[in-house]
């Protein structure tokens, strides 16, 4: 929003002592921010007065044409594809150097060939308007080589707030409301606004405009009034300088004064064709009814959007956008004029689904002050009586209240407020200031103090005494409050272990096992799935998903690290990546949903997930031996198994998939990519991927991750190999638990060679172990070891045929 | 004994002297150096010896040795320094080692969560699919405020049993903030690190899933003047001891009063750049005095308790202190970017 400082000197005696820097810091530390300022005429600098002293085509372009442009200094030639550019305008020319609005620098160039030496500017591209019908054509005063500035008599200063630090403040969005705010910082007087309404009494009776609303809540007030014998002109000089200062296109004198209105006190206000409007109903849309607006557009409204209609059609969408039918034009002798209250939801809702935004609606949907619409119809019959001296009021005005007056006020004593602060602060200025804010204080008995809320403030922003806080520490400035650390006693710290074994796990990855650690998007997509031949039928949706590729809430880190491989296969040889992050389920978890309900969210499991990928073929072994490196990590000592599973994703052949469990508990997985699938997803390389659950992580390195020193055996180890051979059905992992169980006395079970081929029988194979032998109580003897193997041999031979290798 | 001692040493060295290349030299060391050299065969009957006698002969004997020792490698080193071919070139590379790496969220969460564990705070995690209540309700965001829009929010396909969509991808970590409350109750000293999304389109300055890190203080006698003192600590430790911190009014539903904080920019220490639009000032905090509506959700009585709470953006942060021009490389999950840290 653009507050120029002329209007606001209309209301507050700034002092010349307070520089518009001052204004602008001072409102950003203590209201809203400024995002700069800027002087007019500075604007503007580069832009000069030019004249049209020829126009041909483009040899090269039907829609440009060549202008030779007289700027007095010299004679410039302009490429420029304006459609309304003809000999003898005076039209604004920005000169080489020029720096327009939105940081855009003119500089000299050459367009399809022919040399362009400047811009001929549109009234958008000087900032003036949102218009680009073509290029801004001046008038006869305008002189030849004349400063822009000059020419437009501009010599004031426009600050630049940002809208969206004024979300919560519909009160701000105007220049009085700006004002207010200086008095209260500059402890400058304020000019009442009673000042700038005073008219000739408005008739007692007359024509009056006949009002009914029917949706009283979405309407809490409309007041009309009917005015004639106005002649649609251009505005007076000052009024179209000042709108095209904060920005604005001036259109004629009804409109511009309407809008000079909103943009001093922040009513918006419609003026009708009289001819057009015999009564008014403020009453929601039927189905599929349509309206023209004054954009030219055809809107089609819902049965929750809120219009003002006659008898029989709409006229306008209520507090949003006037209909192109009722709208005041060249021809209006009368009109009628709205100034209303309209709900601020209804607005936003209707603004939203019809995707228009406009100066009325982002007032209205921040709630406004119901007293404002009085205020705003008496100032804009000021303003016209001033313009128009023979207009003619039609009658009194016409006026629906469906909105109860009510004085709000909070009651607190300035200690609370000292105490919320942290430090004493000069109570005088406080109330001074909240006083000019428009807060009327009142001490009660025992340091109590009532402050009763202005009805500006009080439609959503101020409710509490807390808010009160704000006011009183915001105008003291939160830059002068003394930096004080709470006073605490020393109490036992929680720690939260898990987030520290999870950061030793990044660690431990990263450092240890040279992975790299991404973090993947939450959501997947349908295809990908699909090509990863995963059902996604119990997956959670999302409603409005940006795309389909992020539709889904993924249960398993596997698919994006399948996309991580893909996107990073043809950089490096080989890859390894591991992510820490959550997954989502569609059945209960234990969290609460709220706190009144028994209600509970979606089960949600952090998992961690790791990829690996090259040409290499043992790539599998590799992931099982980081998986092992993990465990020796957090649980050294316990059962680690791979073990086979009749359940499993569709994407991996069965004997490449194993179940990772420790201490007899499942905790993940292990597998190969099926060939047939990486190709249908577009990785060419062999790939592994390793998901276990990090909770169960936690609760082994919990339980087993303790590190207790062990007083190493004081007996020497007796070292034996062991070899045999066995069906290749019977699997590694059943034969290492036989051997471990089979006597105490037999401390490490570590294969060394798997072989099957030709020199063995088909359909065998051959196991290698090193067997490690230890008593705590005694020197083990060769005899009685070798006598241990050959019972072992024998269990063996008996449990799985196997037999002793012979080399 | 010694005699014979004695003389070997002298012939050694005469010898050494008259050494040409290294291939004599290497003769030399055979002949009288090694174990079974002449030295050697010489020391080896000292044991025969008796007595004071085998002390006394042992210890010239090794004091020879050291001798010719001695001689015999300065000379080598001569010879060895002449030999170009036997050169080891002293700067060739190590063995190739690859190395693993942390996402840069990571490292700064990671700083941020020593930081705040060193100030005696809890690091405490929430669900990242909320319900709305969590989400908005129970902060002060009531039903029909723009923020909860389709076009802002990520809402999951669940109805609930009046036909609602009332489950979302949380916007903010602030959610955390009632559990943990509700969880510890107060005096609480909190921070939340985690995963956000936001429904909008993504560009380099925009992504729908971010990183966020958000504190409170909840306690009987939190004041403002506390909030400020604690910005200005944390400020101090991110950006270095001269880091000013600069406050202004800004609008928080679930704080009052709600304000924002700027430090001084730590790319250009204050004196205006690029990063800092020339303001010498970067806009880092988000904070304010918790509003008594969220200090009763969080089962607290704002009559009792109050509280302060603050919020940084780590992806931002990491943006910032990496110099990463593109919100969306995070999640990339591109090895050219994730090498660099």
């Amino acid at each position: 929003m653009q507050i120029s400082y002329n209007i606001l000197k209309d209301f507050i005696k700034i002092p010349k002592s307070i520089s518009p820097q001052e204004i602008s810091d001072k409102l950003t530390n203590h209201t809203v921010e400024v995002e700069g300022f800027m002087n007019q005429a500075e604007k503007f600098s580069g832009v000069v007065v030019g004249k049209v002293l020829s126009v041909i085509k483009h040899p090269k372009a039907d829609r440009l044409n060549l202008a030779e442009v007289d700027i007095k200094k010299e004679k410039l030639r302009i490429v420029c594809g304006a459609p309304n550019l003809e000999v003898g305008q005076l039209v604004p020319v920005a000169t080489i150097g020029t720096v327009l609005p939105g940081d855009f620098e003119i500089k000299e160039s050459e367009i399809r060939g022919e040399k362009s030496q400047g811009m001929i500017c549109a009234e958008d591209e000087l900032g003036l308007s949102e218009g680009h019908e073509g290029i801004m054509v001046l008038d006869k005063k305008a002189k030849v080589g004349q400063d822009f500035a000059t020419y437009l008599k501009t010599d004031d200063i426009i600050f630049e707030v940002d809208n969206k630090s004024l979300s919560n403040r519909p009160d701000l969005l105007n220049h009085y409301g700006i004002a207010r705010e200086l008095s209260a910082i500059f402890e400058l007087e304020l000019e009442t606004y009673d000042k700038f309404i005073s008219t000739p009494e408005l008739p007692e009776s007359g024509e009056k405009i006949e009002v009914k609303v029917e949706d009283k809540e979405l309407c809490p007030r409309y007041l009309a009034l009917k005015i004639e014998n106005i002649k649609i002109k251009e505005s007076p000089a000052w009024l179209k300088e000042r709108l095209i200062a904060i920005g604005q296109k001036p259109i004629n004198n009804i409109v511009d004064i309407s809008n000079y209105v909103m943009f001093e006190i922040g009513q918006p206000l419609h003026a009708f064709d009289a001819e057009k409007v015999n009564k008014i109903n403020v009453r929601l849309a039927d189905k599929n009814e349509k309206l023209e607006t004054l954009d030219d557009k055809d809107r089609e409204l819902k049965e929750s959007d809120l219009v003002i209609a006659d008898g029989k059609k709409i006229l306008a969408i209520a507090g949003i956008i006037g209909g192109k039918d009722s709208a005041v034009n060249d021809k209006t002798t009368a009109i009628v004029l709205e100034a209303a209250n309209f709900k601020d939801t209804s607005i936003r809702k209707t603004a939203q689904n019809l995707n228009i935004r406009t100066e009325a609606s982002i007032r209205f949907e921040k709630a406004l002050d119901a007293k404002l619409p009085e205020l705003a119809l008496k100032r804009f019959v000021n303003i016209l009586l001033g313009i128009i001296p023979e207009a003619k009021i039609s009658g009194p005005i016409t006026e629906i209240n469906n909105y109860k007056e009510e004085i709000k006020a909070v009651e607190f004593s300035f200690a609370w407020l000292e105490k919320k602060i942290g430090q004493k602060i000069d109570k005088d200025k406080a109330l001074k200031q909240l006083s000019a804010l428009g807060f009327s204080i009142k001490e009660l008995d025992g340091e109590i103090l009532e402050v009763t809320i202005p009805s500006w403030r009080a439609t959503k922003d101020v409710k509490l005494k807390e808010d009160i806080l704000e006011e009183v520490l915001r105008l003291y400035g939160y830059n002068n409050i003394e930096s004080k650390l709470p006073d605490e006693t020393l109490s036992l710290p929680v720690v939260n272990e898990l987030r520290l074994f999870e950061r030793k796990l990044k660690d431990f990855f990263a450092l240890k096992h040279s992975l790299f650690e991404v973090y993947n998007y939450s959501f997947v997509g349908e295809e990908q799935l699909n090509k990863l031949e995963i059902d996604y039928s119990q997956h959670l949706k999302l409603a409005n998903p940006l795309s389909e590729n992020h539709s889904l809430l993924r249960q398993s880190l596997v698919p994006n690290l399948a996309l991580n491989i893909k996107n990073n296969q043809f950089k490096v040889a080989s890859l390894g990546f591991f992510e820490i992050a959550n997954t989502f389920f569609n059945y209960p978890s234990t969290l609460i949903k709220d706190k009144t309900s028994d209600d509970v969210l979606p089960y949600q499991e952090t998992k961690l997930g790791i990829a690996l990928a090259g040409d290499d073929k043992d790539l599998f072994l590799k992931a099982k031996a980081i998986v092992g490196s993990l465990f020796d990590f957090i649980s050294r000592g316990v059962l680690l198994e791979f073990l086979p599973a009749e359940i499993h994703p569709a994407w991996v052949k069965k004997d490449e998939f194993v179940s990772v469990v420790v201490a007899e508990e499942l905790v993940g997985f292990v597998s190969i990519l099926k060939k047939e699938v990486a190709n249908k997803f577009g990785i060419k390389k062999n790939s592994v991927f390793i998901e276990l659950s990090l909770k169960d992580l936690f609760t082994l390195y919990q339980t087993y991750g303790k590190n207790i020193f062990q007083e190493p055996s004081k007996y020497p180890a007796v070292e034996r190999d062991l070899a045999f051979v066995v069906d290749e059905e019977i699997m590694y992992n059943d034969i290492k638990r036989e051997i471990s169980y089979f006597s105490d006395l037999i401390k490490s079970v570590e294969l060394f060679d798997v072989y099957s081929g030709d020199k063995l029988e088909a359909g065998k194979k051959s196991l290698a172990f090193h067997l490690s032998y230890l008593s705590t109580e005694k020197t083990l003897t060769a005899i009685e070891v070798d006598a241990l193997q050959v019972e072992l041999m024998n269990h063996l031979a008996e449990k799985f045929l196997a037999k002793l290798r012979d080399f | 004994m010694k005699d014979k001692l004695y003389k070997l040493k002298q012939e050694f060295l005469v010898k050494l002297s008259e050494v040409k290349d290294l291939e004599n030299l290497k003769e030399l060391e055979l002949r009288f150096l090694s174990r079974k050299g002449e030295l050697g065969e010489l020391m080896k009957n000292i044991k025969d010896l008796s007595g004071d006698l085998r002390k006394e002969v042992g210890q010239v004997a090794n004091k020879i040795k050291n001798e010719l020792q001695e001689s015999f490698y300065q000379v080598s080193a001569k010879f060895i320094k002449n030999t170009n071919n036997t050169l080891i070139d002293p700067t060739l590379p190590g063995l190739k080692q690859q190395s693993g790496h942390l996402n840069p969220i990571t490292l700064v969460q990671n700083e941020l969560e020593d930081l705040f564990s060193s100030l005696g705070f809890i690091i405490e995690d929430g669900p990242e699919l909320e319900s709305d209540y969590f989400n908005f309700t129970a902060l002060n965001v009531p039903p029909l405020h723009p923020a909860r829009d389709m076009q802002d929010t990520f809402y999951v396909d669940l109805k609930n049993s009046q036909g609602e969509r009332d489950l979302l991808m949380r916007t903010q970590t602030s959610p955390v903030q009632i559990r943990a409350m509700l969880k510890y109750g107060a005096p609480l000293k909190v921070v939340i690190p985690g995963r956000v999304f936001r429904n909008e389109a993504t560009d380099a300055r925009h992504e729908h899933t971010f990183y966020q890190l958000e504190g409170m203080i909840v306690a009987k006698d939190i004041n403002f003047s506390n909030l400020k003192s604690l910005l200005e600590i944390v400020g101090k430790r991110l950006f270095g001891p001269d880091t000013k911190l600069r406050m202004r009014p800004k609008f928080y539903p679930f704080v009052e009063p709600g304000n924002n904080g700027e430090y001084t920019c730590f790319l250009c220490q204050g004196q205006g750049c690029r990063v800092c639009k020339n303001t010498g000032w970067l806009e880092i905090v988000g904070a304010g005095l918790v509003h008594p509506d969220v200090l009763r959700a969080g089962g607290l009585d704002p009559e009792v308790y109050s509280g302060l709470a603050f919020g940084f953006g780590l992806t931002r942060l990491a943006m910032l202190k990496y110099n990463i021009n593109d919100a969306r490389l995070f999640s990339s999950g591109d090895i050219k970017f994730l090498e660099q840290f």
